[in-house]
């Protein structure tokens, strides 16, 4: 069942198209990677599903309602979003930073409710960030602070959250930190997630479903078994790739050898040659 | 079983908000303390014990003359414009995302004085029975003033920090040429009062200036106030703040206008003084952080004290010659604003 859908959706920027007819589909507590070369137009989507960007043309559906006719508010209690590279104010704390994602919640002045207490502080736990809680997030390492931002979309208490490259300049540890956080939230607490990703075996590893995206069109989507093919990646990214199955976790695993234009044969021929030879 | 320690978030707010009603407080305390100060010092002196005997109503006709007739409605506008001007910049430092913003140095005081001058001398005859009328002639200024910044600034989407200053600093000087072509109609002596209110000055002020003023404080202060949660999601920026749920473009506005209204209703009293506005919201940012909940009230509190500290030596540093307190404030505001500028890095 899908929770966010897109109905032959055109996006852009002042007059200039993007993203042309646009028809996706979000599963219900799933987690969706969308993947793309740089400036494909990842982003842009996401922005579009978030009403952070007015379709210049067709609709987005949240539980089948149109998101712009509603209050961004009463959108903003459904649905979360950590934007690209966000910055926060100078000398605010994790905590504040935190309690701002009640928000849509509250009432006029900002009053918080029992609810909210309690929201905040799971948030702040759950992403392992109670010890720093009080300290501000200009002090933090970029992946404590990434964190912090998570708790924040968390706080919020959607049943959907999208996230634009949450592990981009964060080291490999922290990397999966903030992936498995997002597992964990995805099949302890139902939540639909949607991410854009850069790291292909990340996608394939964390993700139930892949979109691959290449000049603001989809190109395949379905997946990791049936995204990450050679001739696929070759076609979105331009690069030259071998996909073995990792017996680890059973998922593809995408080693880029190099981009098309390379005289460099396939490896895996290579080796045969070698062998056969 | 081991005792984990979750972390609370009411305690910490609690601590929060005690730590900034102690602060503010104490700045209500040393406000007191330079009101007090201020009240015995002028021309004619009086000690701290014949004003207080004045208050208590056993002054002499002469001591409750100065006191009531001259003094206190001076000190009372500039603690009302000192507040004003401060929230107002406050305000908008918060919505353009930008830490130099003032409404002095973006020229909208420029643009409210270009007005308020237009109007006198074209209505000489009415403008001082009108006076309650001007600070709605500023404010038509005023908004002329930041719809040009707005549009001139604003370059495919973003509005760059230093390029929105150049932008004010630019039409602050466009709107002062014009108010200095119209000086150039009028006569002498018109023309130095109008000299000596465009630098910023509160001498001269009387209950009525308090009673024209009152009202635009009264109101838009505390509405400022209900919009602190609002300003905080704001300060996030655009996409974060639509994605929690804040209506991006009609609370800029509604913000805007009202940081410009604040601004306006000032300069029509105390004529341009700028810096207020980006000082006193820099020094609460240090005190209490970045939430306009703790950081509107504090810099209302400081500008009102910075106002009344420059008035002192206003009145003091050439007496028996007054300063324009707009010139005093420029003396501190204008290397403070060059420390912030070399310090900024967009
Ligand atoms: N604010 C903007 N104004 C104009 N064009 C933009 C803006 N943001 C992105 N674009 C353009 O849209 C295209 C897609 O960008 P984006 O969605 O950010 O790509 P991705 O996230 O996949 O790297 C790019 O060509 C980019 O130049
Ligand atoms: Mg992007």
């Amino acid at each position: 069942m899908s929770i966010i859908k897109t109905k032959d959706l055109d996006i852009g920027y002042n007059e200039k198209t993007i993203v042309k007819g646009l028809n996706i589909e979000i599963l219900k507590g799933k987690i969706t990677a969308l993947i793309g070369g740089n400036g494909s137009g990842k982003s842009t989507i996401l922005k579009a599903l978030a009403r952070i960007l007015k379709p210049q043309h067709g609709a987005v559906y949240l539980n089948g309602e149109s998101i712009l006719q509603q209050s961004t508010k009463a959108v903003a209690k459904k649905l979360a979003i950590l934007p690209q590279s966000p910055t926060a104010p100078e000398g605010l704390t994790v905590a504040e930073l935190v309690s701002y994602g009640r928000f849509p919640h509250q009432k006029r002045f900002g009053t918080l409710a029992a609810r909210d207490y309690q929201m905040i502080e799971w948030a702040i736990n759950v992403t392992g960030m109670s010890e720093f809680a009080s300290r501000t997030l200009n002090s933090l390492s970029g992946g404590q602070r990434q964190k912090a931002w998570i708790a924040m979309a968390l706080a919020q208490g959607t049943d959907t959250i999208l996230l634009d490259e949450p592990t981009t300049f964060l080291d490999m540890a922290h990397q999966f930190e903030v992936l498995n956080l997002l597992k964990k939230l995805n099949s302890e607490q139902r939540q639909t997630i949607v991410m854009v990703v850069h790291d292909l075996n990340h996608a394939t590893r964390f993700a139930d479903h892949m979109i691959a995206i290449k000049d603001g069109r989809v190109m395949k989507e379905g997946k990791a078994i049936d995204v990450t093919t050679p001739d696929i990646l070759k076609e979105v990214f331009g690069i030259c790739a071998d996909v073995i199955i990792d017996s680890k976790t059973d998922t593809p695993l995408v080693i880029p050898y190099g981009t098309i234009g390379d005289s460099s044969k396939d490896h895996l021929q290579l080796l045969k040659e070698s062998v056969v030879g | 079983m081991e005792n984990v320690k979750l972390f609370s978030y009411q305690q910490m707010l609690v601590n929060k908000k005690n730590q900034v009603l102690r602060l503010i407080c104490l700045l209500l305390i040393l406000l007191i303390v330079v009101f007090v100060l201020s009240m015995n010092s002028g021309f004619i002196r009086l000690s701290p014990w014949e004003v207080t005997k004045t208050f208590l109503g056993f002054g002499n006709h002469k001591q409750e003359l100065i006191l009531y007739a001259f003094r206190l409605p001076r000190i009372l506008i500039a603690i009302l414009i000192g507040a004003g001007l401060s929230v107002s910049g406050a305000i908008i430092q918060g919505v353009s995302r930008n830490p130099l913003a003032d409404p002095g140095i973006l020229g909208i005081n420029a643009g409210a004085g270009l007005a308020v001058v237009t109007f006198i001398l074209f209505f000489k005859d009415t403008a001082t029975q009108s006076i309650f009328l001007l600070p709605l002639v500023a404010l038509l200024g005023g908004l002329i003033a930041a719809i040009l910044i707005y549009t001139l600034a604003r370059k495919s989407g973003a509005v760059s920090t230093v390029r929105m200053i150049l932008v004010g600093i630019g039409i602050g000087m466009l709107f002062k040429a014009l108010i200095l072509l119209l000086e150039m109609k009028m006569e002498y002596h018109q023309y130095v009062n109008a000299a000596i209110w465009l630098a910023g000055s509160i001498w001269g002020s009387n209950w009525q200036f308090v009673l024209v003023l009152l009202p635009w404080i009264l109101i838009l202060l505390p509405y400022a106030f209900s919009k602190a949660s609002i300003l905080n999601i704001i300060n996030l920026g655009e996409q974060n703040a639509t994605g929690l749920g804040v209506e991006i473009e009609r609370e800029k506005f509604l913000l805007s206008g009202m940081a410009v209204a604040l601004a306006s209703a000032c300069v029509s009293i105390s004529g341009g003084i700028a810096f207020v506005g980006l000082i006193s919201p820099h020094l609460a940012r240090l005190l209490v952080g970045p939430r306009h909940e703790y950081l509107l009230p504090v810099a209302a509190v400081l500008g009102a004290m910075l106002l009344l500290i420059a008035d002192l030596f206003a009145r003091q540093l050439l007496s028996p010659n007054e300063i324009p307190i707009g010139i005093v404030v420029a003396v501190i505001g204008a290397p403070y604003f060059l420390y912030l500028l070399a310090k900024s890095t967009g």
